[in-house]
């Protein structure tokens, strides 16, 4: 993993006090930015493989940065943020974040946040056929879906549900985001129907339903889909 | 009705008046007042505070000073509509409507358009504006107004021809008086400056008499009142003035002396609730004709209770009553009479009919409804009552004009035959009745006669009458003389009348406009209670509830305890709704005469008010008792109009104080994530991968644990001191401290933390120790260097000095930063008062540390200042800390003075 580059986002000089070191431990190279404006030119510059990136800078809203961001880069969005602040983590996923940590974080959580996201970004670009998700198969041409090699049965909607969170795993997928996307814009708003569908992929795919591991709430946000 | 909730349909009414345009009328009592002049002025303010301001017609008349006003504003040319064989130049509705403005200004609303117009009249062109969602400014002098019409032309002498309809005005949102002294008036129109079509036409000459001008400006004035108190209370109601052209119906109910009235407002309540209809209660009094004191309290209550429950109440005065209530219908818009009919005799009811009947006969297109007593009323005095007698001068003038009469015609008769010589004797009669009343006028015909009689018919010097046609002609001029003199006594009676208003008027709008101005509660019981005090002359008193109890809000001249008759009969008032009290049925033996203060609205009294009589003395005179009760609901509706305004301050306060609570809660989690934020980044850093980390760096991440873990406690520390020093808790352990070594401290720290800046600390040479708070006076410091460096910039440059000057210790901490906004710097040491950083968020630091130093100075008996720019710089902020020097210093130190 030698060489990639991490840009950390955030106007206090403390978190990129600590950040740095422990960063570069796990073979990153870490680059530092104050400000919204200073964060675009270093991504424009010297093309980072992914960003961290604090809501509350000085100069502007973390949100504008990755509106930017988006109009012309597919980079990687680690958001961090305040636990409290549900409707601004809402807002950045649906801007195009990949992700969120809570502050205050572990490094452990955050290193395998930005492992998570890259992962995800390199398989996103292989456009394989066949996605897999813990040990689970999806065959998307055939509609087959496959859990420890014996085939289980879906309905026509559970499949698209399961293919569109496969195909976007490691990332955290808003509830709107997802609505939009398997039921249509009309239905953006219908909770339930997530809630019940999910519930139901869970207890045919899960070892535990209880303490899921595929599907993985990020409550009042949307869903993650696991490693 | 709970007159703190906004009611619903008042809210909607509110809202569809919203859509539409808002009207301002700019009032005049006389042409040349300034009314043009007055809405320019303030169109061009409107205009210079960016609103879309249009002159759609403006009359300037060629005035100079007016027509500058004009300059600079959109004005909308005018249309040209053919009229017989000429153009006449119009205001141009289709262009108005076309280009849509914010605001329109409309010069006299009274204005007749000429023929070929969409509306015959100007104010419809208005109304049709303000449909659209037009605003809209206009003016309007008030002898255009359509009731007016006719009070005008007895005044002036001076029909005039184009009238707006009362509603027109009321649905003005705004009336702005514009007033000039009558005489002022008088001098514009002499100097020319008055438009007016043929200045020296007679009829423009009567009109601008000082007398009529008074008049106007009496009856403008009027009607401003009228609208002043309702118009606070309507709009902290939420509420809008009721439409008075609600769709639907209208009733009226006339109120009259009987036993009845009571039941016929019943009836009138129930009706008008069966059809959700607004309804009016009026009286009509004829004028000349004096009340007895027990029917007045009759159509008094009777009034009072229809107020209460809900009527509009109205008070006209006519002669011809049916005519007056139809006109009065008519003019309301009223569907429906409600009217009693007393089972008692009168002689009146016998020769003319009922007013049921008049008003049955007179009516078109309303429904009466007649509602009969349920028991007969006892028969009244056989007479009926004359009018009240006159002064005593009458009676001595009666005999002596007589006297003088018979003189007169004794000597003539000596030169000429007279062939009619009661004539004179007529003279005689005619002098008292037209300046001293009927009483007087009596006597003086009856002495006429008499007289008459004895000098002047044969057989003379003898009270026989010879021939029965000389019998009849005496008879004759007795009636003449009687009905003469009670003519001009109701002339004369009418005048007092209308007088008697004017000042009662003039007194109540002072009263309200005095009221309106009142802030709170506690200042309109005070005005109040005087007001009561002048106007009746009595001691006065105003009882509010307080905590539940009916206690002494004011009271005039000033007292604080009634006696505890006195309160029982004020709790009884209160309780009941009814007056209690000297004068009254219940506890009369109390010196004082209470009546229950009734909110316009509300069912339920909110107050009362007592005022002082003699026990046992009969009740107020019937035109105190009108000013009592006047004066009483003004206060009332003052009253109501605090309390909800006091509920609106409230409810700030509380939503002020949530504001804090909120700051307070983000700035501790935002204050508090960021050390956090470090302290576990930096320790799961080196859990999980301390092994591949240097160790220069892990050495660093350490560090950074324990700054921020320090910084934290610094957090902490200032959040208690802030909960002690609000507590009134602080306690300070006074010892004996070095300034210059809190001044090291504070840089030395500020460092440690990161700071940048280059320190620079001088102190006075021979500075003496301080007795203060080590600890605390740290924290005091730490926190202005703190701010400093927060806000300074990071290459600026922080100077620490001490001083003493005046016996006090003075340390100052200055930098060359940008600066404090001249708005906030007044608010620094305020709690949760940030400034925005330079470049930053302002979302940095809790807003406490500056209050807390501010806290902790003052607990050492000391002040705080700051100033930006500092003192001998052009940029930069200076924060001063004044601390007192204890004399008994340290035997080791001189003080220095």
């Amino acid at each position: 993993m030698s060489g990639v580059s991490v840009l950390v986002v955030d106007d206090e000089p403390a978190i990129h006090r600590f950040m740095a070191p422990a960063l570069a431990a796990n073979g990153y190279e870490a680059l530092r930015a104050d400000t919204g404006t200073e964060a675009l030119s270093l991504v424009v510059n010297r093309r980072p493989a992914i960003v961290i990136l604090d809501l509350g800078l000085p100069d502007m809203d973390g949100k504008d940065v990755i509106r930017s961001l988006r109009g012309w880069s597919e980079v990687p969005i680690v958001v961090l943020s305040a636990r409290d602040r549900e409707i601004e983590k809402i807002e950045a996923l649906d801007l195009g974040a990949d992700d969120f940590v809570n502050k205050p974080f572990s490094m452990g959580e955050l290193m395998a946040r930005l492992r998570a996201a890259l992962r995800h970004r390199m398989q996103e670009k292989g456009e394989t056929p066949i996605l897999r998700l813990g040990d689970v198969e999806i065959d998307i041409p055939r509609h087959r879906v496959l859990r420890a090699g014996a085939e289980v049965k879906l309905t026509p909607k559970e499949f698209e549900l399961l293919a569109f969170l496969a195909r976007h795993a490691g990332k955290v997928l808003t509830h709107r985001h997802i609505l939009r996307e398997v039921w249509g814009p009309a239905n953006e708003h219908d909770t339930q129907y997530l809630r019940v569908y999910v519930g139901q992929l869970r207890a045919k795919l899960e070892a535990d339903p209880a303490n899921p591991a595929l599907i993985v709430t990020e409550p009042g946000v949307g869903y993650r889909t696991g490693e | 009705m709970d007159p703190t909730r906004a009611d619903p349909e008042a809210l909607l009414a509110a809202a569809e008046r919203e859509a539409r345009g808002k009207l301002r009328i700019f009032l005049g009592a006389a042409p040349g007042v300034g009314k043009t002049y007055a809405m320019l002025s303030a169109a061009r303010a409107a205009k210079a505070a960016g609103g879309d301001v249009v002159i759609g017609i403006v009359e300037t008349h060629g005035r100079a000073e007016t027509e500058a006003l004009v300059a600079g504003i959109e004005l909308l040319p005018r249309t040209n509509i053919p009229y017989r064989g000429r153009l006449v130049p119009e205001f141009d509705l289709e262009a108005a409507l076309e280009r849509h403005p914010g605001l329109l200004l409309v010069d006299e609303y009274a204005h007749s358009n000429v023929e070929g117009s969409r509306h015959p009249k100007r104010w419809q062109d208005v109304q049709e504006l303000l449909a659209a969602g037009v605003d809209v400014w206009t003016t309007l002098n008030i002898q255009h107004l359509d009731s007016l019409n006719d009070v005008v032309q007895r005044i002036t002498g001076v029909r005039v021809r184009e009238t707006v309809p009362d509603m027109a005005l009321k649905k003005a949102d705004e009336i702005i008086l514009v007033d000039l002294p009558s005489d002022e008036l008088i001098k514009r129109l002499a100097d020319g400056k008055v438009y007016v079509e043929d200045t020296a036409t007679r009829a423009v000459q009567s009109f601008f008499k000082p007398s009529n001008l008074t008049a106007l400006r009496e009856l403008a004035l009027r009607q401003v009142a009228a609208r002043v108190d309702s118009d606070l209370v309507a709009r902290m109601q939420g509420s809008a003035i009721q439409g008075p052209w609600a769709a639907g119906e209208r009733l009226l109910v006339c109120v009259g002396p009987d036993m009845a009235a009571e039941r016929v407002v019943r009836e009138a309540k129930r009706l008008a609730d069966l059809m959700d209809a607004t309804w009016f209660a009026v009286t009509v009094e004829r004028p000349g004709h004096v009340m007895a004191t027990r029917d007045r309290h009759r159509l008094e209550a009777g009034m009072r209770l229809a107020e209460n429950l809900g009527a509009e109440v109205r008070s006209l005065v006519a002669s011809d009553v049916p005519a007056e209530l139809l006109r009065f219908a008519g003019f309301e818009n009223v569907t429906q009479i409600i009217i009693g009919k007393a089972r008692r005799w009168s002689l009146r009811a016998f020769l003319r009919g009922s007013l049921a009947d008049a008003l049955v006969r007179a009516a078109t297109g309303v429904a009466i409804h007649v509602v009969t007593a349920d028991q007969p009323e006892p028969a009244g005095r056989g007479l009926p009552r004359l009018p009240q007698a006159g002064p005593l001068a009458g009676y001595v003038v009666a005999p002596l004009g007589v006297g003088a009469a018979t003189l007169l015609g004794l000597m003539l008769t000596r030169v000429v035959a007279l062939p009619n010589v009661s004539m004179l004797y007529l003279l005689a009669v005619l002098m008292p009745a037209l300046l001293y009343g009927v009483w007087p006028a009596i006597i003086a015909s009856t002495l006429s006669f008499l007289a008459y009689n004895f000098f002047f018919i044969d057989p003379v010097n003898t009270f026989t009458v010879a021939r029965p046609h000389e019998l009849l002609a005496l008879l004759t001029f007795l009636i003449v003389a009687v009905a003469i003199s009670a003519l001009a006594g109701r002339s004369r009676e009418q005048a007092r009348l209308a007088a008697q208003r004017m000042r009662a008027t003039r007194r109540l709008y002072e009263f309200t406009r005095k009221l309106s101005a009142r802030p709170d509660s506690a200042s309109v019981v005070e005005a109040a209670a005087i007001e009561l005090h002048a106007a009746l002359g009595s001691a006065s008193v105003i009882l509010t509830t307080q905590k539940g109890e009916l206690a002494i809000a004011a009271a005039w001249p000033p007292e604080d305890r009634l006696d505890t008759a006195s309160m029982t009969a004020a709790n009884w008032a209160f309780d009941h709704g009814e007056p209690a009290g000297a004068g009254t049925g219940t506890l009369p033996s109390v010196p004082w005469f209470f009546r229950p203060l009734t909110g316009a609205k509300a069912g339920t009294p909110i107050g009362v008010v007592g005022i002082e009589r003699t026990a046992g003395v009969p009740a107020l005179d019937a035109e105190s008792e009108g000013i009592l009760g006047t004066l009483a609901e003004q206060t009332a509706a003052a009253l109501v109009r605090t309390q909800l305004s006091a509920e609106v301050t409230q409810a700030r306060t509380a939503a002020e104080t949530e504001r804090v609570r909120n700051i307070l809660l983000a700035s501790i989690s935002h204050d508090f994530r960021t050390p956090l934020a470090s302290i576990l980044g930096a320790a799961t850093s080196l859990i999980d991968y301390g092994v591949d980390i240097p160790a220069p760096a892990r050495r660093d991440l350490l560090l950074q644990m324990r700054d921020e873990a320090e910084n934290l406690d610094q957090m902490v520390r200032n959040l208690l001191s802030m909960t002690r020093l609000e507590a009134g808790a602080l306690d300070l352990r006074r010892d004996w401290i070095d300034v210059v070594e809190i001044m090291n401290r504070a840089c030395s720290a500020a460092r440690r933390r990161g700071a940048t800046q280059r320190f620079v600390v001088t102190a006075a040479p021979d500075l003496p120790l301080l007795r203060a708070d080590p600890s605390l006076m740290d924290q005091a410091l730490g926190n202005v260097v703190g701010n400093a460096v927060r806000y300074a910039g990071p290459q600026a440059r922080i100077g620490l000095s001490a001083t003493v000057i005046d016996g006090q210790l003075v340390i100052a901490v200055t930098d060359d930063g940008p600066g404090i906004a001249p708005d906030v710097l007044p608010h620094v040491f305020e709690k949760f008062v940030r400034a925005v950083r330079p470049g930053g968020d302002g979302g940095d630091g809790s807003g406490l540390g500056l209050a807390i130093t501010k806290g902790i100075v003052e607990a050492h008996g000391g002040t705080v200042a700051a100033r930006s720019p500092a003192p001998g710089q052009r940029t930069g902020t200076r924060i001063a800390l004044r601390l007192p020097l204890e004399p008994a210093a340290p035997a080791e130190t001189e003080e220095t003075p």
